[in-house]
């Protein structure tokens, strides 16, 4: 490359970062309207969750200013790629961007824990549509999210007996192979189900999360003699792992949580493995909740054809945003004090209230699912 | 410490580490390759392998049109199907090869500065690699369509010769044994081998030094788009993140056995499948990586330059 | 091309001692007003988009900067090449949040602990590890930051994937308090250390030790005819490097008050090795250019998204291709040919 060359371009560089400049002022120019910041990893390699659930809360928004409101709404994306040092530099910045009145997100528990002292510094409300762990609306945790903090997912403690009891359900002499993704998520799930299982596990294992290679466990959950395995992590582990199950010649039951609660997960797994697989959630698929229509307008919008992990629970939780807004709660304190009295509709039709410290009051309910002609089918109560 | 899982699972675990263990041997391949004749660690290849699977689904479904739910395929179409996506895949892994080094390495090379720029800039291909195509496949897993119906040849001592497994490592000996008689024996491998012994003496000799540099990362990106192919054909699954693992354990692999050398690819790749498969059934999967780099920080104590590292000490200048 | 390296060095020398004196002073103040600059009208161009301005100058721009010179130390005067350099930030805060949440010291009695324990892990890698050559020492440093990693992840004692929850923040030193949004003073604490580390490597340099470090990176054969004891330097290098890194962690822990193992992963060694490289191997300025910008970029770049990492990765790229030695690169006279490297 000569000189030119290269001063050319450090000028175009140059000129990216002063168009970057403006084109940040003028978007912030418009009247009326008001921000909801959206807190996932949108970018790295946990880009999936935030992604999936950016197209709930973009739906949302876009069924809201489709009926001309009086005020407009528009989301801030604050990518944490997932990791709590990121999220330990964005908060701050939300935080301190009057302009933003509240905040969906942030995905995941780690994230959520580095950004809950800034959030709570601003008065900043925040839903959060998939961090589960159990110490972020416990009153006794040395840290948790009081009063801010809100979820509309079920946490850990609720899901993890009734996982565990559905598991075993109808089986005689059940004998349990507990394996985790070493993940918050999955760790925390994993240690709520085995409490539960007192005397019935045959072994465990933790297998980090985006191995490939499953083998080896299934030769152990073999050699075990085990009947029922129980998986606590996401549907594309989940979906590798059951698929080596049963082509290693398991054919006892396959359990698993919320995570693993996807359309993608039985697409992933192929066409027999995940049949019959027992799953539990407090977040239902959103393809079975949403109408015809809004599911041809939210694959219109989007480009995906299947929904994936927490669309319901974004979207819920926008909604939630969304309702306050409606009622005129256009600033911080009114917003507020809006979740923390409100009582509010999700798309199933379900009331959703939050009790003192953030969790839905009477979300301990967690739904029992089935696999079935690769379909996930709702069965009962867990 | 499980050891019960070693009775009746032993020869099950001895297979499906072998079966592991010659993926790792033909991406470290693409590692060991470049190693041998620029002395630098090519990152980018992890990443040329996550398109390789890639490329082998597009095959699949997006060309010949098989979808996610479609049964297994039989006779000419399965033989087609499978050759084909296996092609495919190569070239545009051996493809983006040359490009990386066009992009990433050549001009760095001209300018014969220190490697670690070299380094950088092969994360940074790396880094544009991984974020288009998750940009590109909205961050999500890919399915392929099992197109192989999975039987079994039987089982010896609790050990399943599955379909898939038996053509993974036999097409691996087979890809193997090709390249080490390429190298050793035709005209365009005798020219890589030179270039590795000394860059300046064979161009003394005639040879054209970019073009065998191209070379080498062509067929270090055919070994790894094939082995894209196999792991897409077992597993059925990918996604945009797939090579940081996979890239890492061969890469592991390629300096277990000797960095630079052939041979020392092949073994270590089987020596590490087979040590994650005891390591994570007898300890726990958690505990698997840091046994594998426990393992390898012995064995270059006791062997400095890989088990097989001799070879490449020999053709240092 | 020009190198702006050795015309900084060349005006520095014909200055007088009260120049010099003065020039540090300003600058000094300058940077260390840095915090302000995105509220103050004529710079405010420099304030990121979403994330917060102050955040970002402690961490990853400041942090960054501290850890880049630690491993320019190893990888940048004594040319070993570390992969796992973020094992040392690991320990460092590990140790923080350990000692912090169970034994009632604070952040100033702590950071001993944490520079002892990560020059220890230096230590105690490095006497095996720096026996071998070249990309193998590579490989085994990287192996060793996954290793940290994972046995933070799976036991009891670092709180799992989970982390440790509720670090203390440091104690007030002469009033100024260390509240979690008194992001400036945490700034000022990191850029005390900086200014350290830039002292205590520029003495290095002109010392014994610098020229062992230089002799050894040069060519270890040549060094050692020459009566350099290799190892002992090689582990004077690494562990002096480790040092810094464990420093900066428990900064770092006592910062966010939350630290979790997926904040160590390889990911974060790359790119502070990026920074020394881009910036310009062994030179303390190009290094702290270098953290600068590659910290600082994928915040100020916010707006683009989705394709935020994707323009980071060119930007890398283009700058790599077109200054291969760095932004700031070394001194003429210290830069070795190519060939003399393998």
């Amino acid at each position: 490359m000569n000189k030119k060359i290269q001063r050319s371009l450090a000028v175009v560089s140059a000129a990216a970062l002063v168009f970057g400049v403006s084109a940040v002022t003028s978007a912030t120019a418009a009247q009326k309207t008001v921000y909801l910041a959206f807190q996932a990893p949108l970018t790295g390699p946990n880009a999936l969750t935030g992604q999936d659930e950016l197209t709930g809360a973009k739906f949302a928004l876009s069924e809201y200013n489709a009926t001309n409101p009086a005020v407009k709404v528009e989301l801030v994306l604050a990518d944490d790629q997932g990791l709590a040092e990121i999220a330990a530099v964005v908060a701050p910045g939300i935080a301190s961007n009057k302009k933003i009145i509240g905040l969906i997100g942030p995905a995941f528990s780690g994230a959520t824990q580095a950004s809950l002292p800034a959030y709570k510094a601003g008065g900043l409300a925040l839903i959060s549509p998939s961090a589960t762990k159990v110490s972020l609306t416990d009153k006794k945790a040395p840290v948790n999210g009081f009063p801010i903090f809100k979820r509309v997912v079920a946490n850990d403690k609720y899901q993890g007996p009734a996982l565990a009891r559905y598991a075993i359900k109808g089986v005689t002499a059940p004998s349990v192979y507990l394996v985790d993704d070493k993940t918050a998520y999955g760790k925390g799930l994993a240690d709520y189900t085995s409490p539960s299982l007192k005397g019935k596990i045959a072994g465990t294992d933790s297998v980090p999360e985006n191995t490939s290679d499953y083998t080896s466990v299934v030769a152990k959950v073999k050699a075990s003699g085990a009947n029922v395995v129980i998986y606590c992590g996401y549907a594309p582990d989940a979906a590798k792992f059951v698929k080596a199950l049963r082509d290693g010649g398991y054919t006892g039951i396959f359990a698993s949580g919320d995570g693993t609660l996807k359309a993608t997960f039985p697409n992933n797994a192929g066409n027999t493995a995940a049949e019959g697989a027992r799953l539990t959630a407090a977040d239902v698929p959103f393809e079975d909740v949403a109408t015809a229509a809004q599911m041809v307008a939210y694959t219109k919008l989007t480009g995906i054809k299947v929904p994936g992990t927490y669309v319901t629970s974004t979207y819920n939780a926008t909604n939630i945003f969304l309702t306050c807004i409606k009622q005129g709660k256009v600033s911080r304190p009114g917003i507020q004090g809006c979740l923390s009295n409100g009582t509010f509709t999700g798309i199933a039709g379900d009331t959703i209230k939050f009790d003192r410290y953030g969790d839905i009051l009477g979300g301990a309910a967690v739904g029992a699912f089935t696999i079935k002609g690769g379909k996930i089918t709702y069965v009962s109560v867990a | 410490m499980n050891l019960q899982v070693l009775s009746s699972q032993f020869w099950s675990l001895c297979l499906q580490g072998v079966a592991l263990g010659f993926i790792y041997v033909l991406i470290s391949l693409g590692y060991t390759m470049v190693y041998g004749v620029l002395r630098l660690i090519n990152f980018a290849n992890s990443e040329v392998f996550m398109i390789g699977t890639f490329a082998t689904v597009v095959a699949q479904v997006g060309i010949l049109n098989n979808q996610t739910n479609s049964q297994p395929l039989h006779g000419f179409r399965l033989v087609y199907t499978l050759l084909f996506a296996l092609v495919f895949s190569m070239l545009v892994s051996g493809i983006l090869g040359v490009l990386v080094e066009l992009v990433a390495y050549r001009r760095l090379r001209a300018l014969g500065t220190n490697r670690l720029a070299s380094l950088i800039s092969a994360i940074a291909v790396s880094i544009v690699l991984l974020e288009t195509t998750r940009i590109i496949t909205f961050s999500r897993p890919q399915t392929s369509p099992r197109l192989l119906d999975k039987w079994s040849f039987g089982e010896i001592a609790g050990a399943n010769f599955r379909i898939d497994t038996v053509m993974v490592i036999v097409s691996g000996i087979v890809i193997f044994f090709i390249l080490d008689r390429f190298v050793t024996k035709t005209r365009l491998g005798k020219a890589i081998r030179a270039v590795s012994m000394s860059e300046e003496n064979s161009k003394l000799m005639g040879i054209n030094l970019n073009r065998v540099v191209s070379l080498t990362f062509f067929i270090g990106g055919l070994t790894t788009g094939a082995a894209a192919f196999f792991y897409t054909t077992v597993y059925e699954t990918t996604q945009f993140n797939v090579g940081f693992n996979l890239g890492l354990a061969a890469f592991t692999a390629a300096v277990l056995g000797g960095i630079g050398n052939l041979r020392g690819a092949f073994y270590g790749g089987i020596f590490l499948g087979v040590l994650e498969q005891f390591a994570s059934a007898i300890l726990g999967s958690q505990w698997k990586s840091v046994t594998v780099f426990l393992v390898l920080v012995l064995v270059l104590l006791l062997k400095p330059n890989g088990i097989f590292g001799e070879a490449v000490q020999q053709t240092r200048t | 091309m020009i190198n702006l390296r050795d015309k900084g060095a060349a005006i520095w020398e014909n200055w007088s001692r009260t120049k010099r004196i003065i020039f540090v002073v300003t600058a000094i103040t300058i940077v260390a007003l840095m915090p302000y600059a995105g509220e103050f009208g004529p710079t405010s161009f420099l304030n990121t988009p979403i994330s917060s301005y102050q955040a970002v100058l402690v961490y990853p721009i400041a942090l960054f900067v501290l850890m880049g010179l630690g491993l320019n130390i190893v990888v940048g005067k004594s040319g070993l090449l570390d992969l796992g350099y973020v094992a040392f930030f690991a320990i460092g805060a590990y140790t923080m949040a350990i000692m912090g949440t169970t034994t009632g010291l604070n952040t100033w009695e702590i950071l001993p602990f944490g520079i002892f324990f990560a020059m220890l892990a230096g230590l105690l890698l490095g006497l095996p590890a720096l026996r071998l050559r070249g990309d193998y020492l590579a490989i085994v440093t990287l192996g060793f930051g996954e290793i940290v990693r994972i046995v933070a992840l799976n036991l009891e004692v670092t709180g799992g994937p989970n982390g440790v929850v509720g670090v203390p923040n440091p104690p007030p030193i002469l009033g100024q308090k260390f509240e979690l949004d008194d992001h400036a003073a945490y700034f000022w604490v990191i850029l005390v250390m900086i200014l350290l580390v830039i002292w205590m490597v520029r003495r290095f340099t002109v010392r014994r030790p610098g020229r062992a470090w230089e002799a050894i990176r040069q060519d270890e054969d040549v060094a050692a005819l020459m009566g350099v004891n290799l190892l002992v330097y090689k582990l004077w290098s690494f562990t002096i490097g480790a040092a810094v890194g464990g420093a900066g962690g428990v900064i770092y822990a006592s910062k966010t008050m939350f630290i979790a193992p997926d904040m160590f992963t390889f990911n974060t060694s790359i790119l502070v090795l990026a920074c020394v490289v881009f910036g310009g191997l062994g030179n303390i300025w190009g290094v702290i250019l270098g953290a600068s910008i590659l910290g600082y970029l994928p915040e100020r770049i916010r707006f683009i998204s989705n394709a935020r990492q994707l323009v980071f990765g060119l930007v890398l790229l283009i700058i790599m291709n077109v200054r291969p030695d760095g932004l700031l690169p070394r001194k003429k006279r210290e830069k070795i040919k190519a060939k003399a490297v393998k």
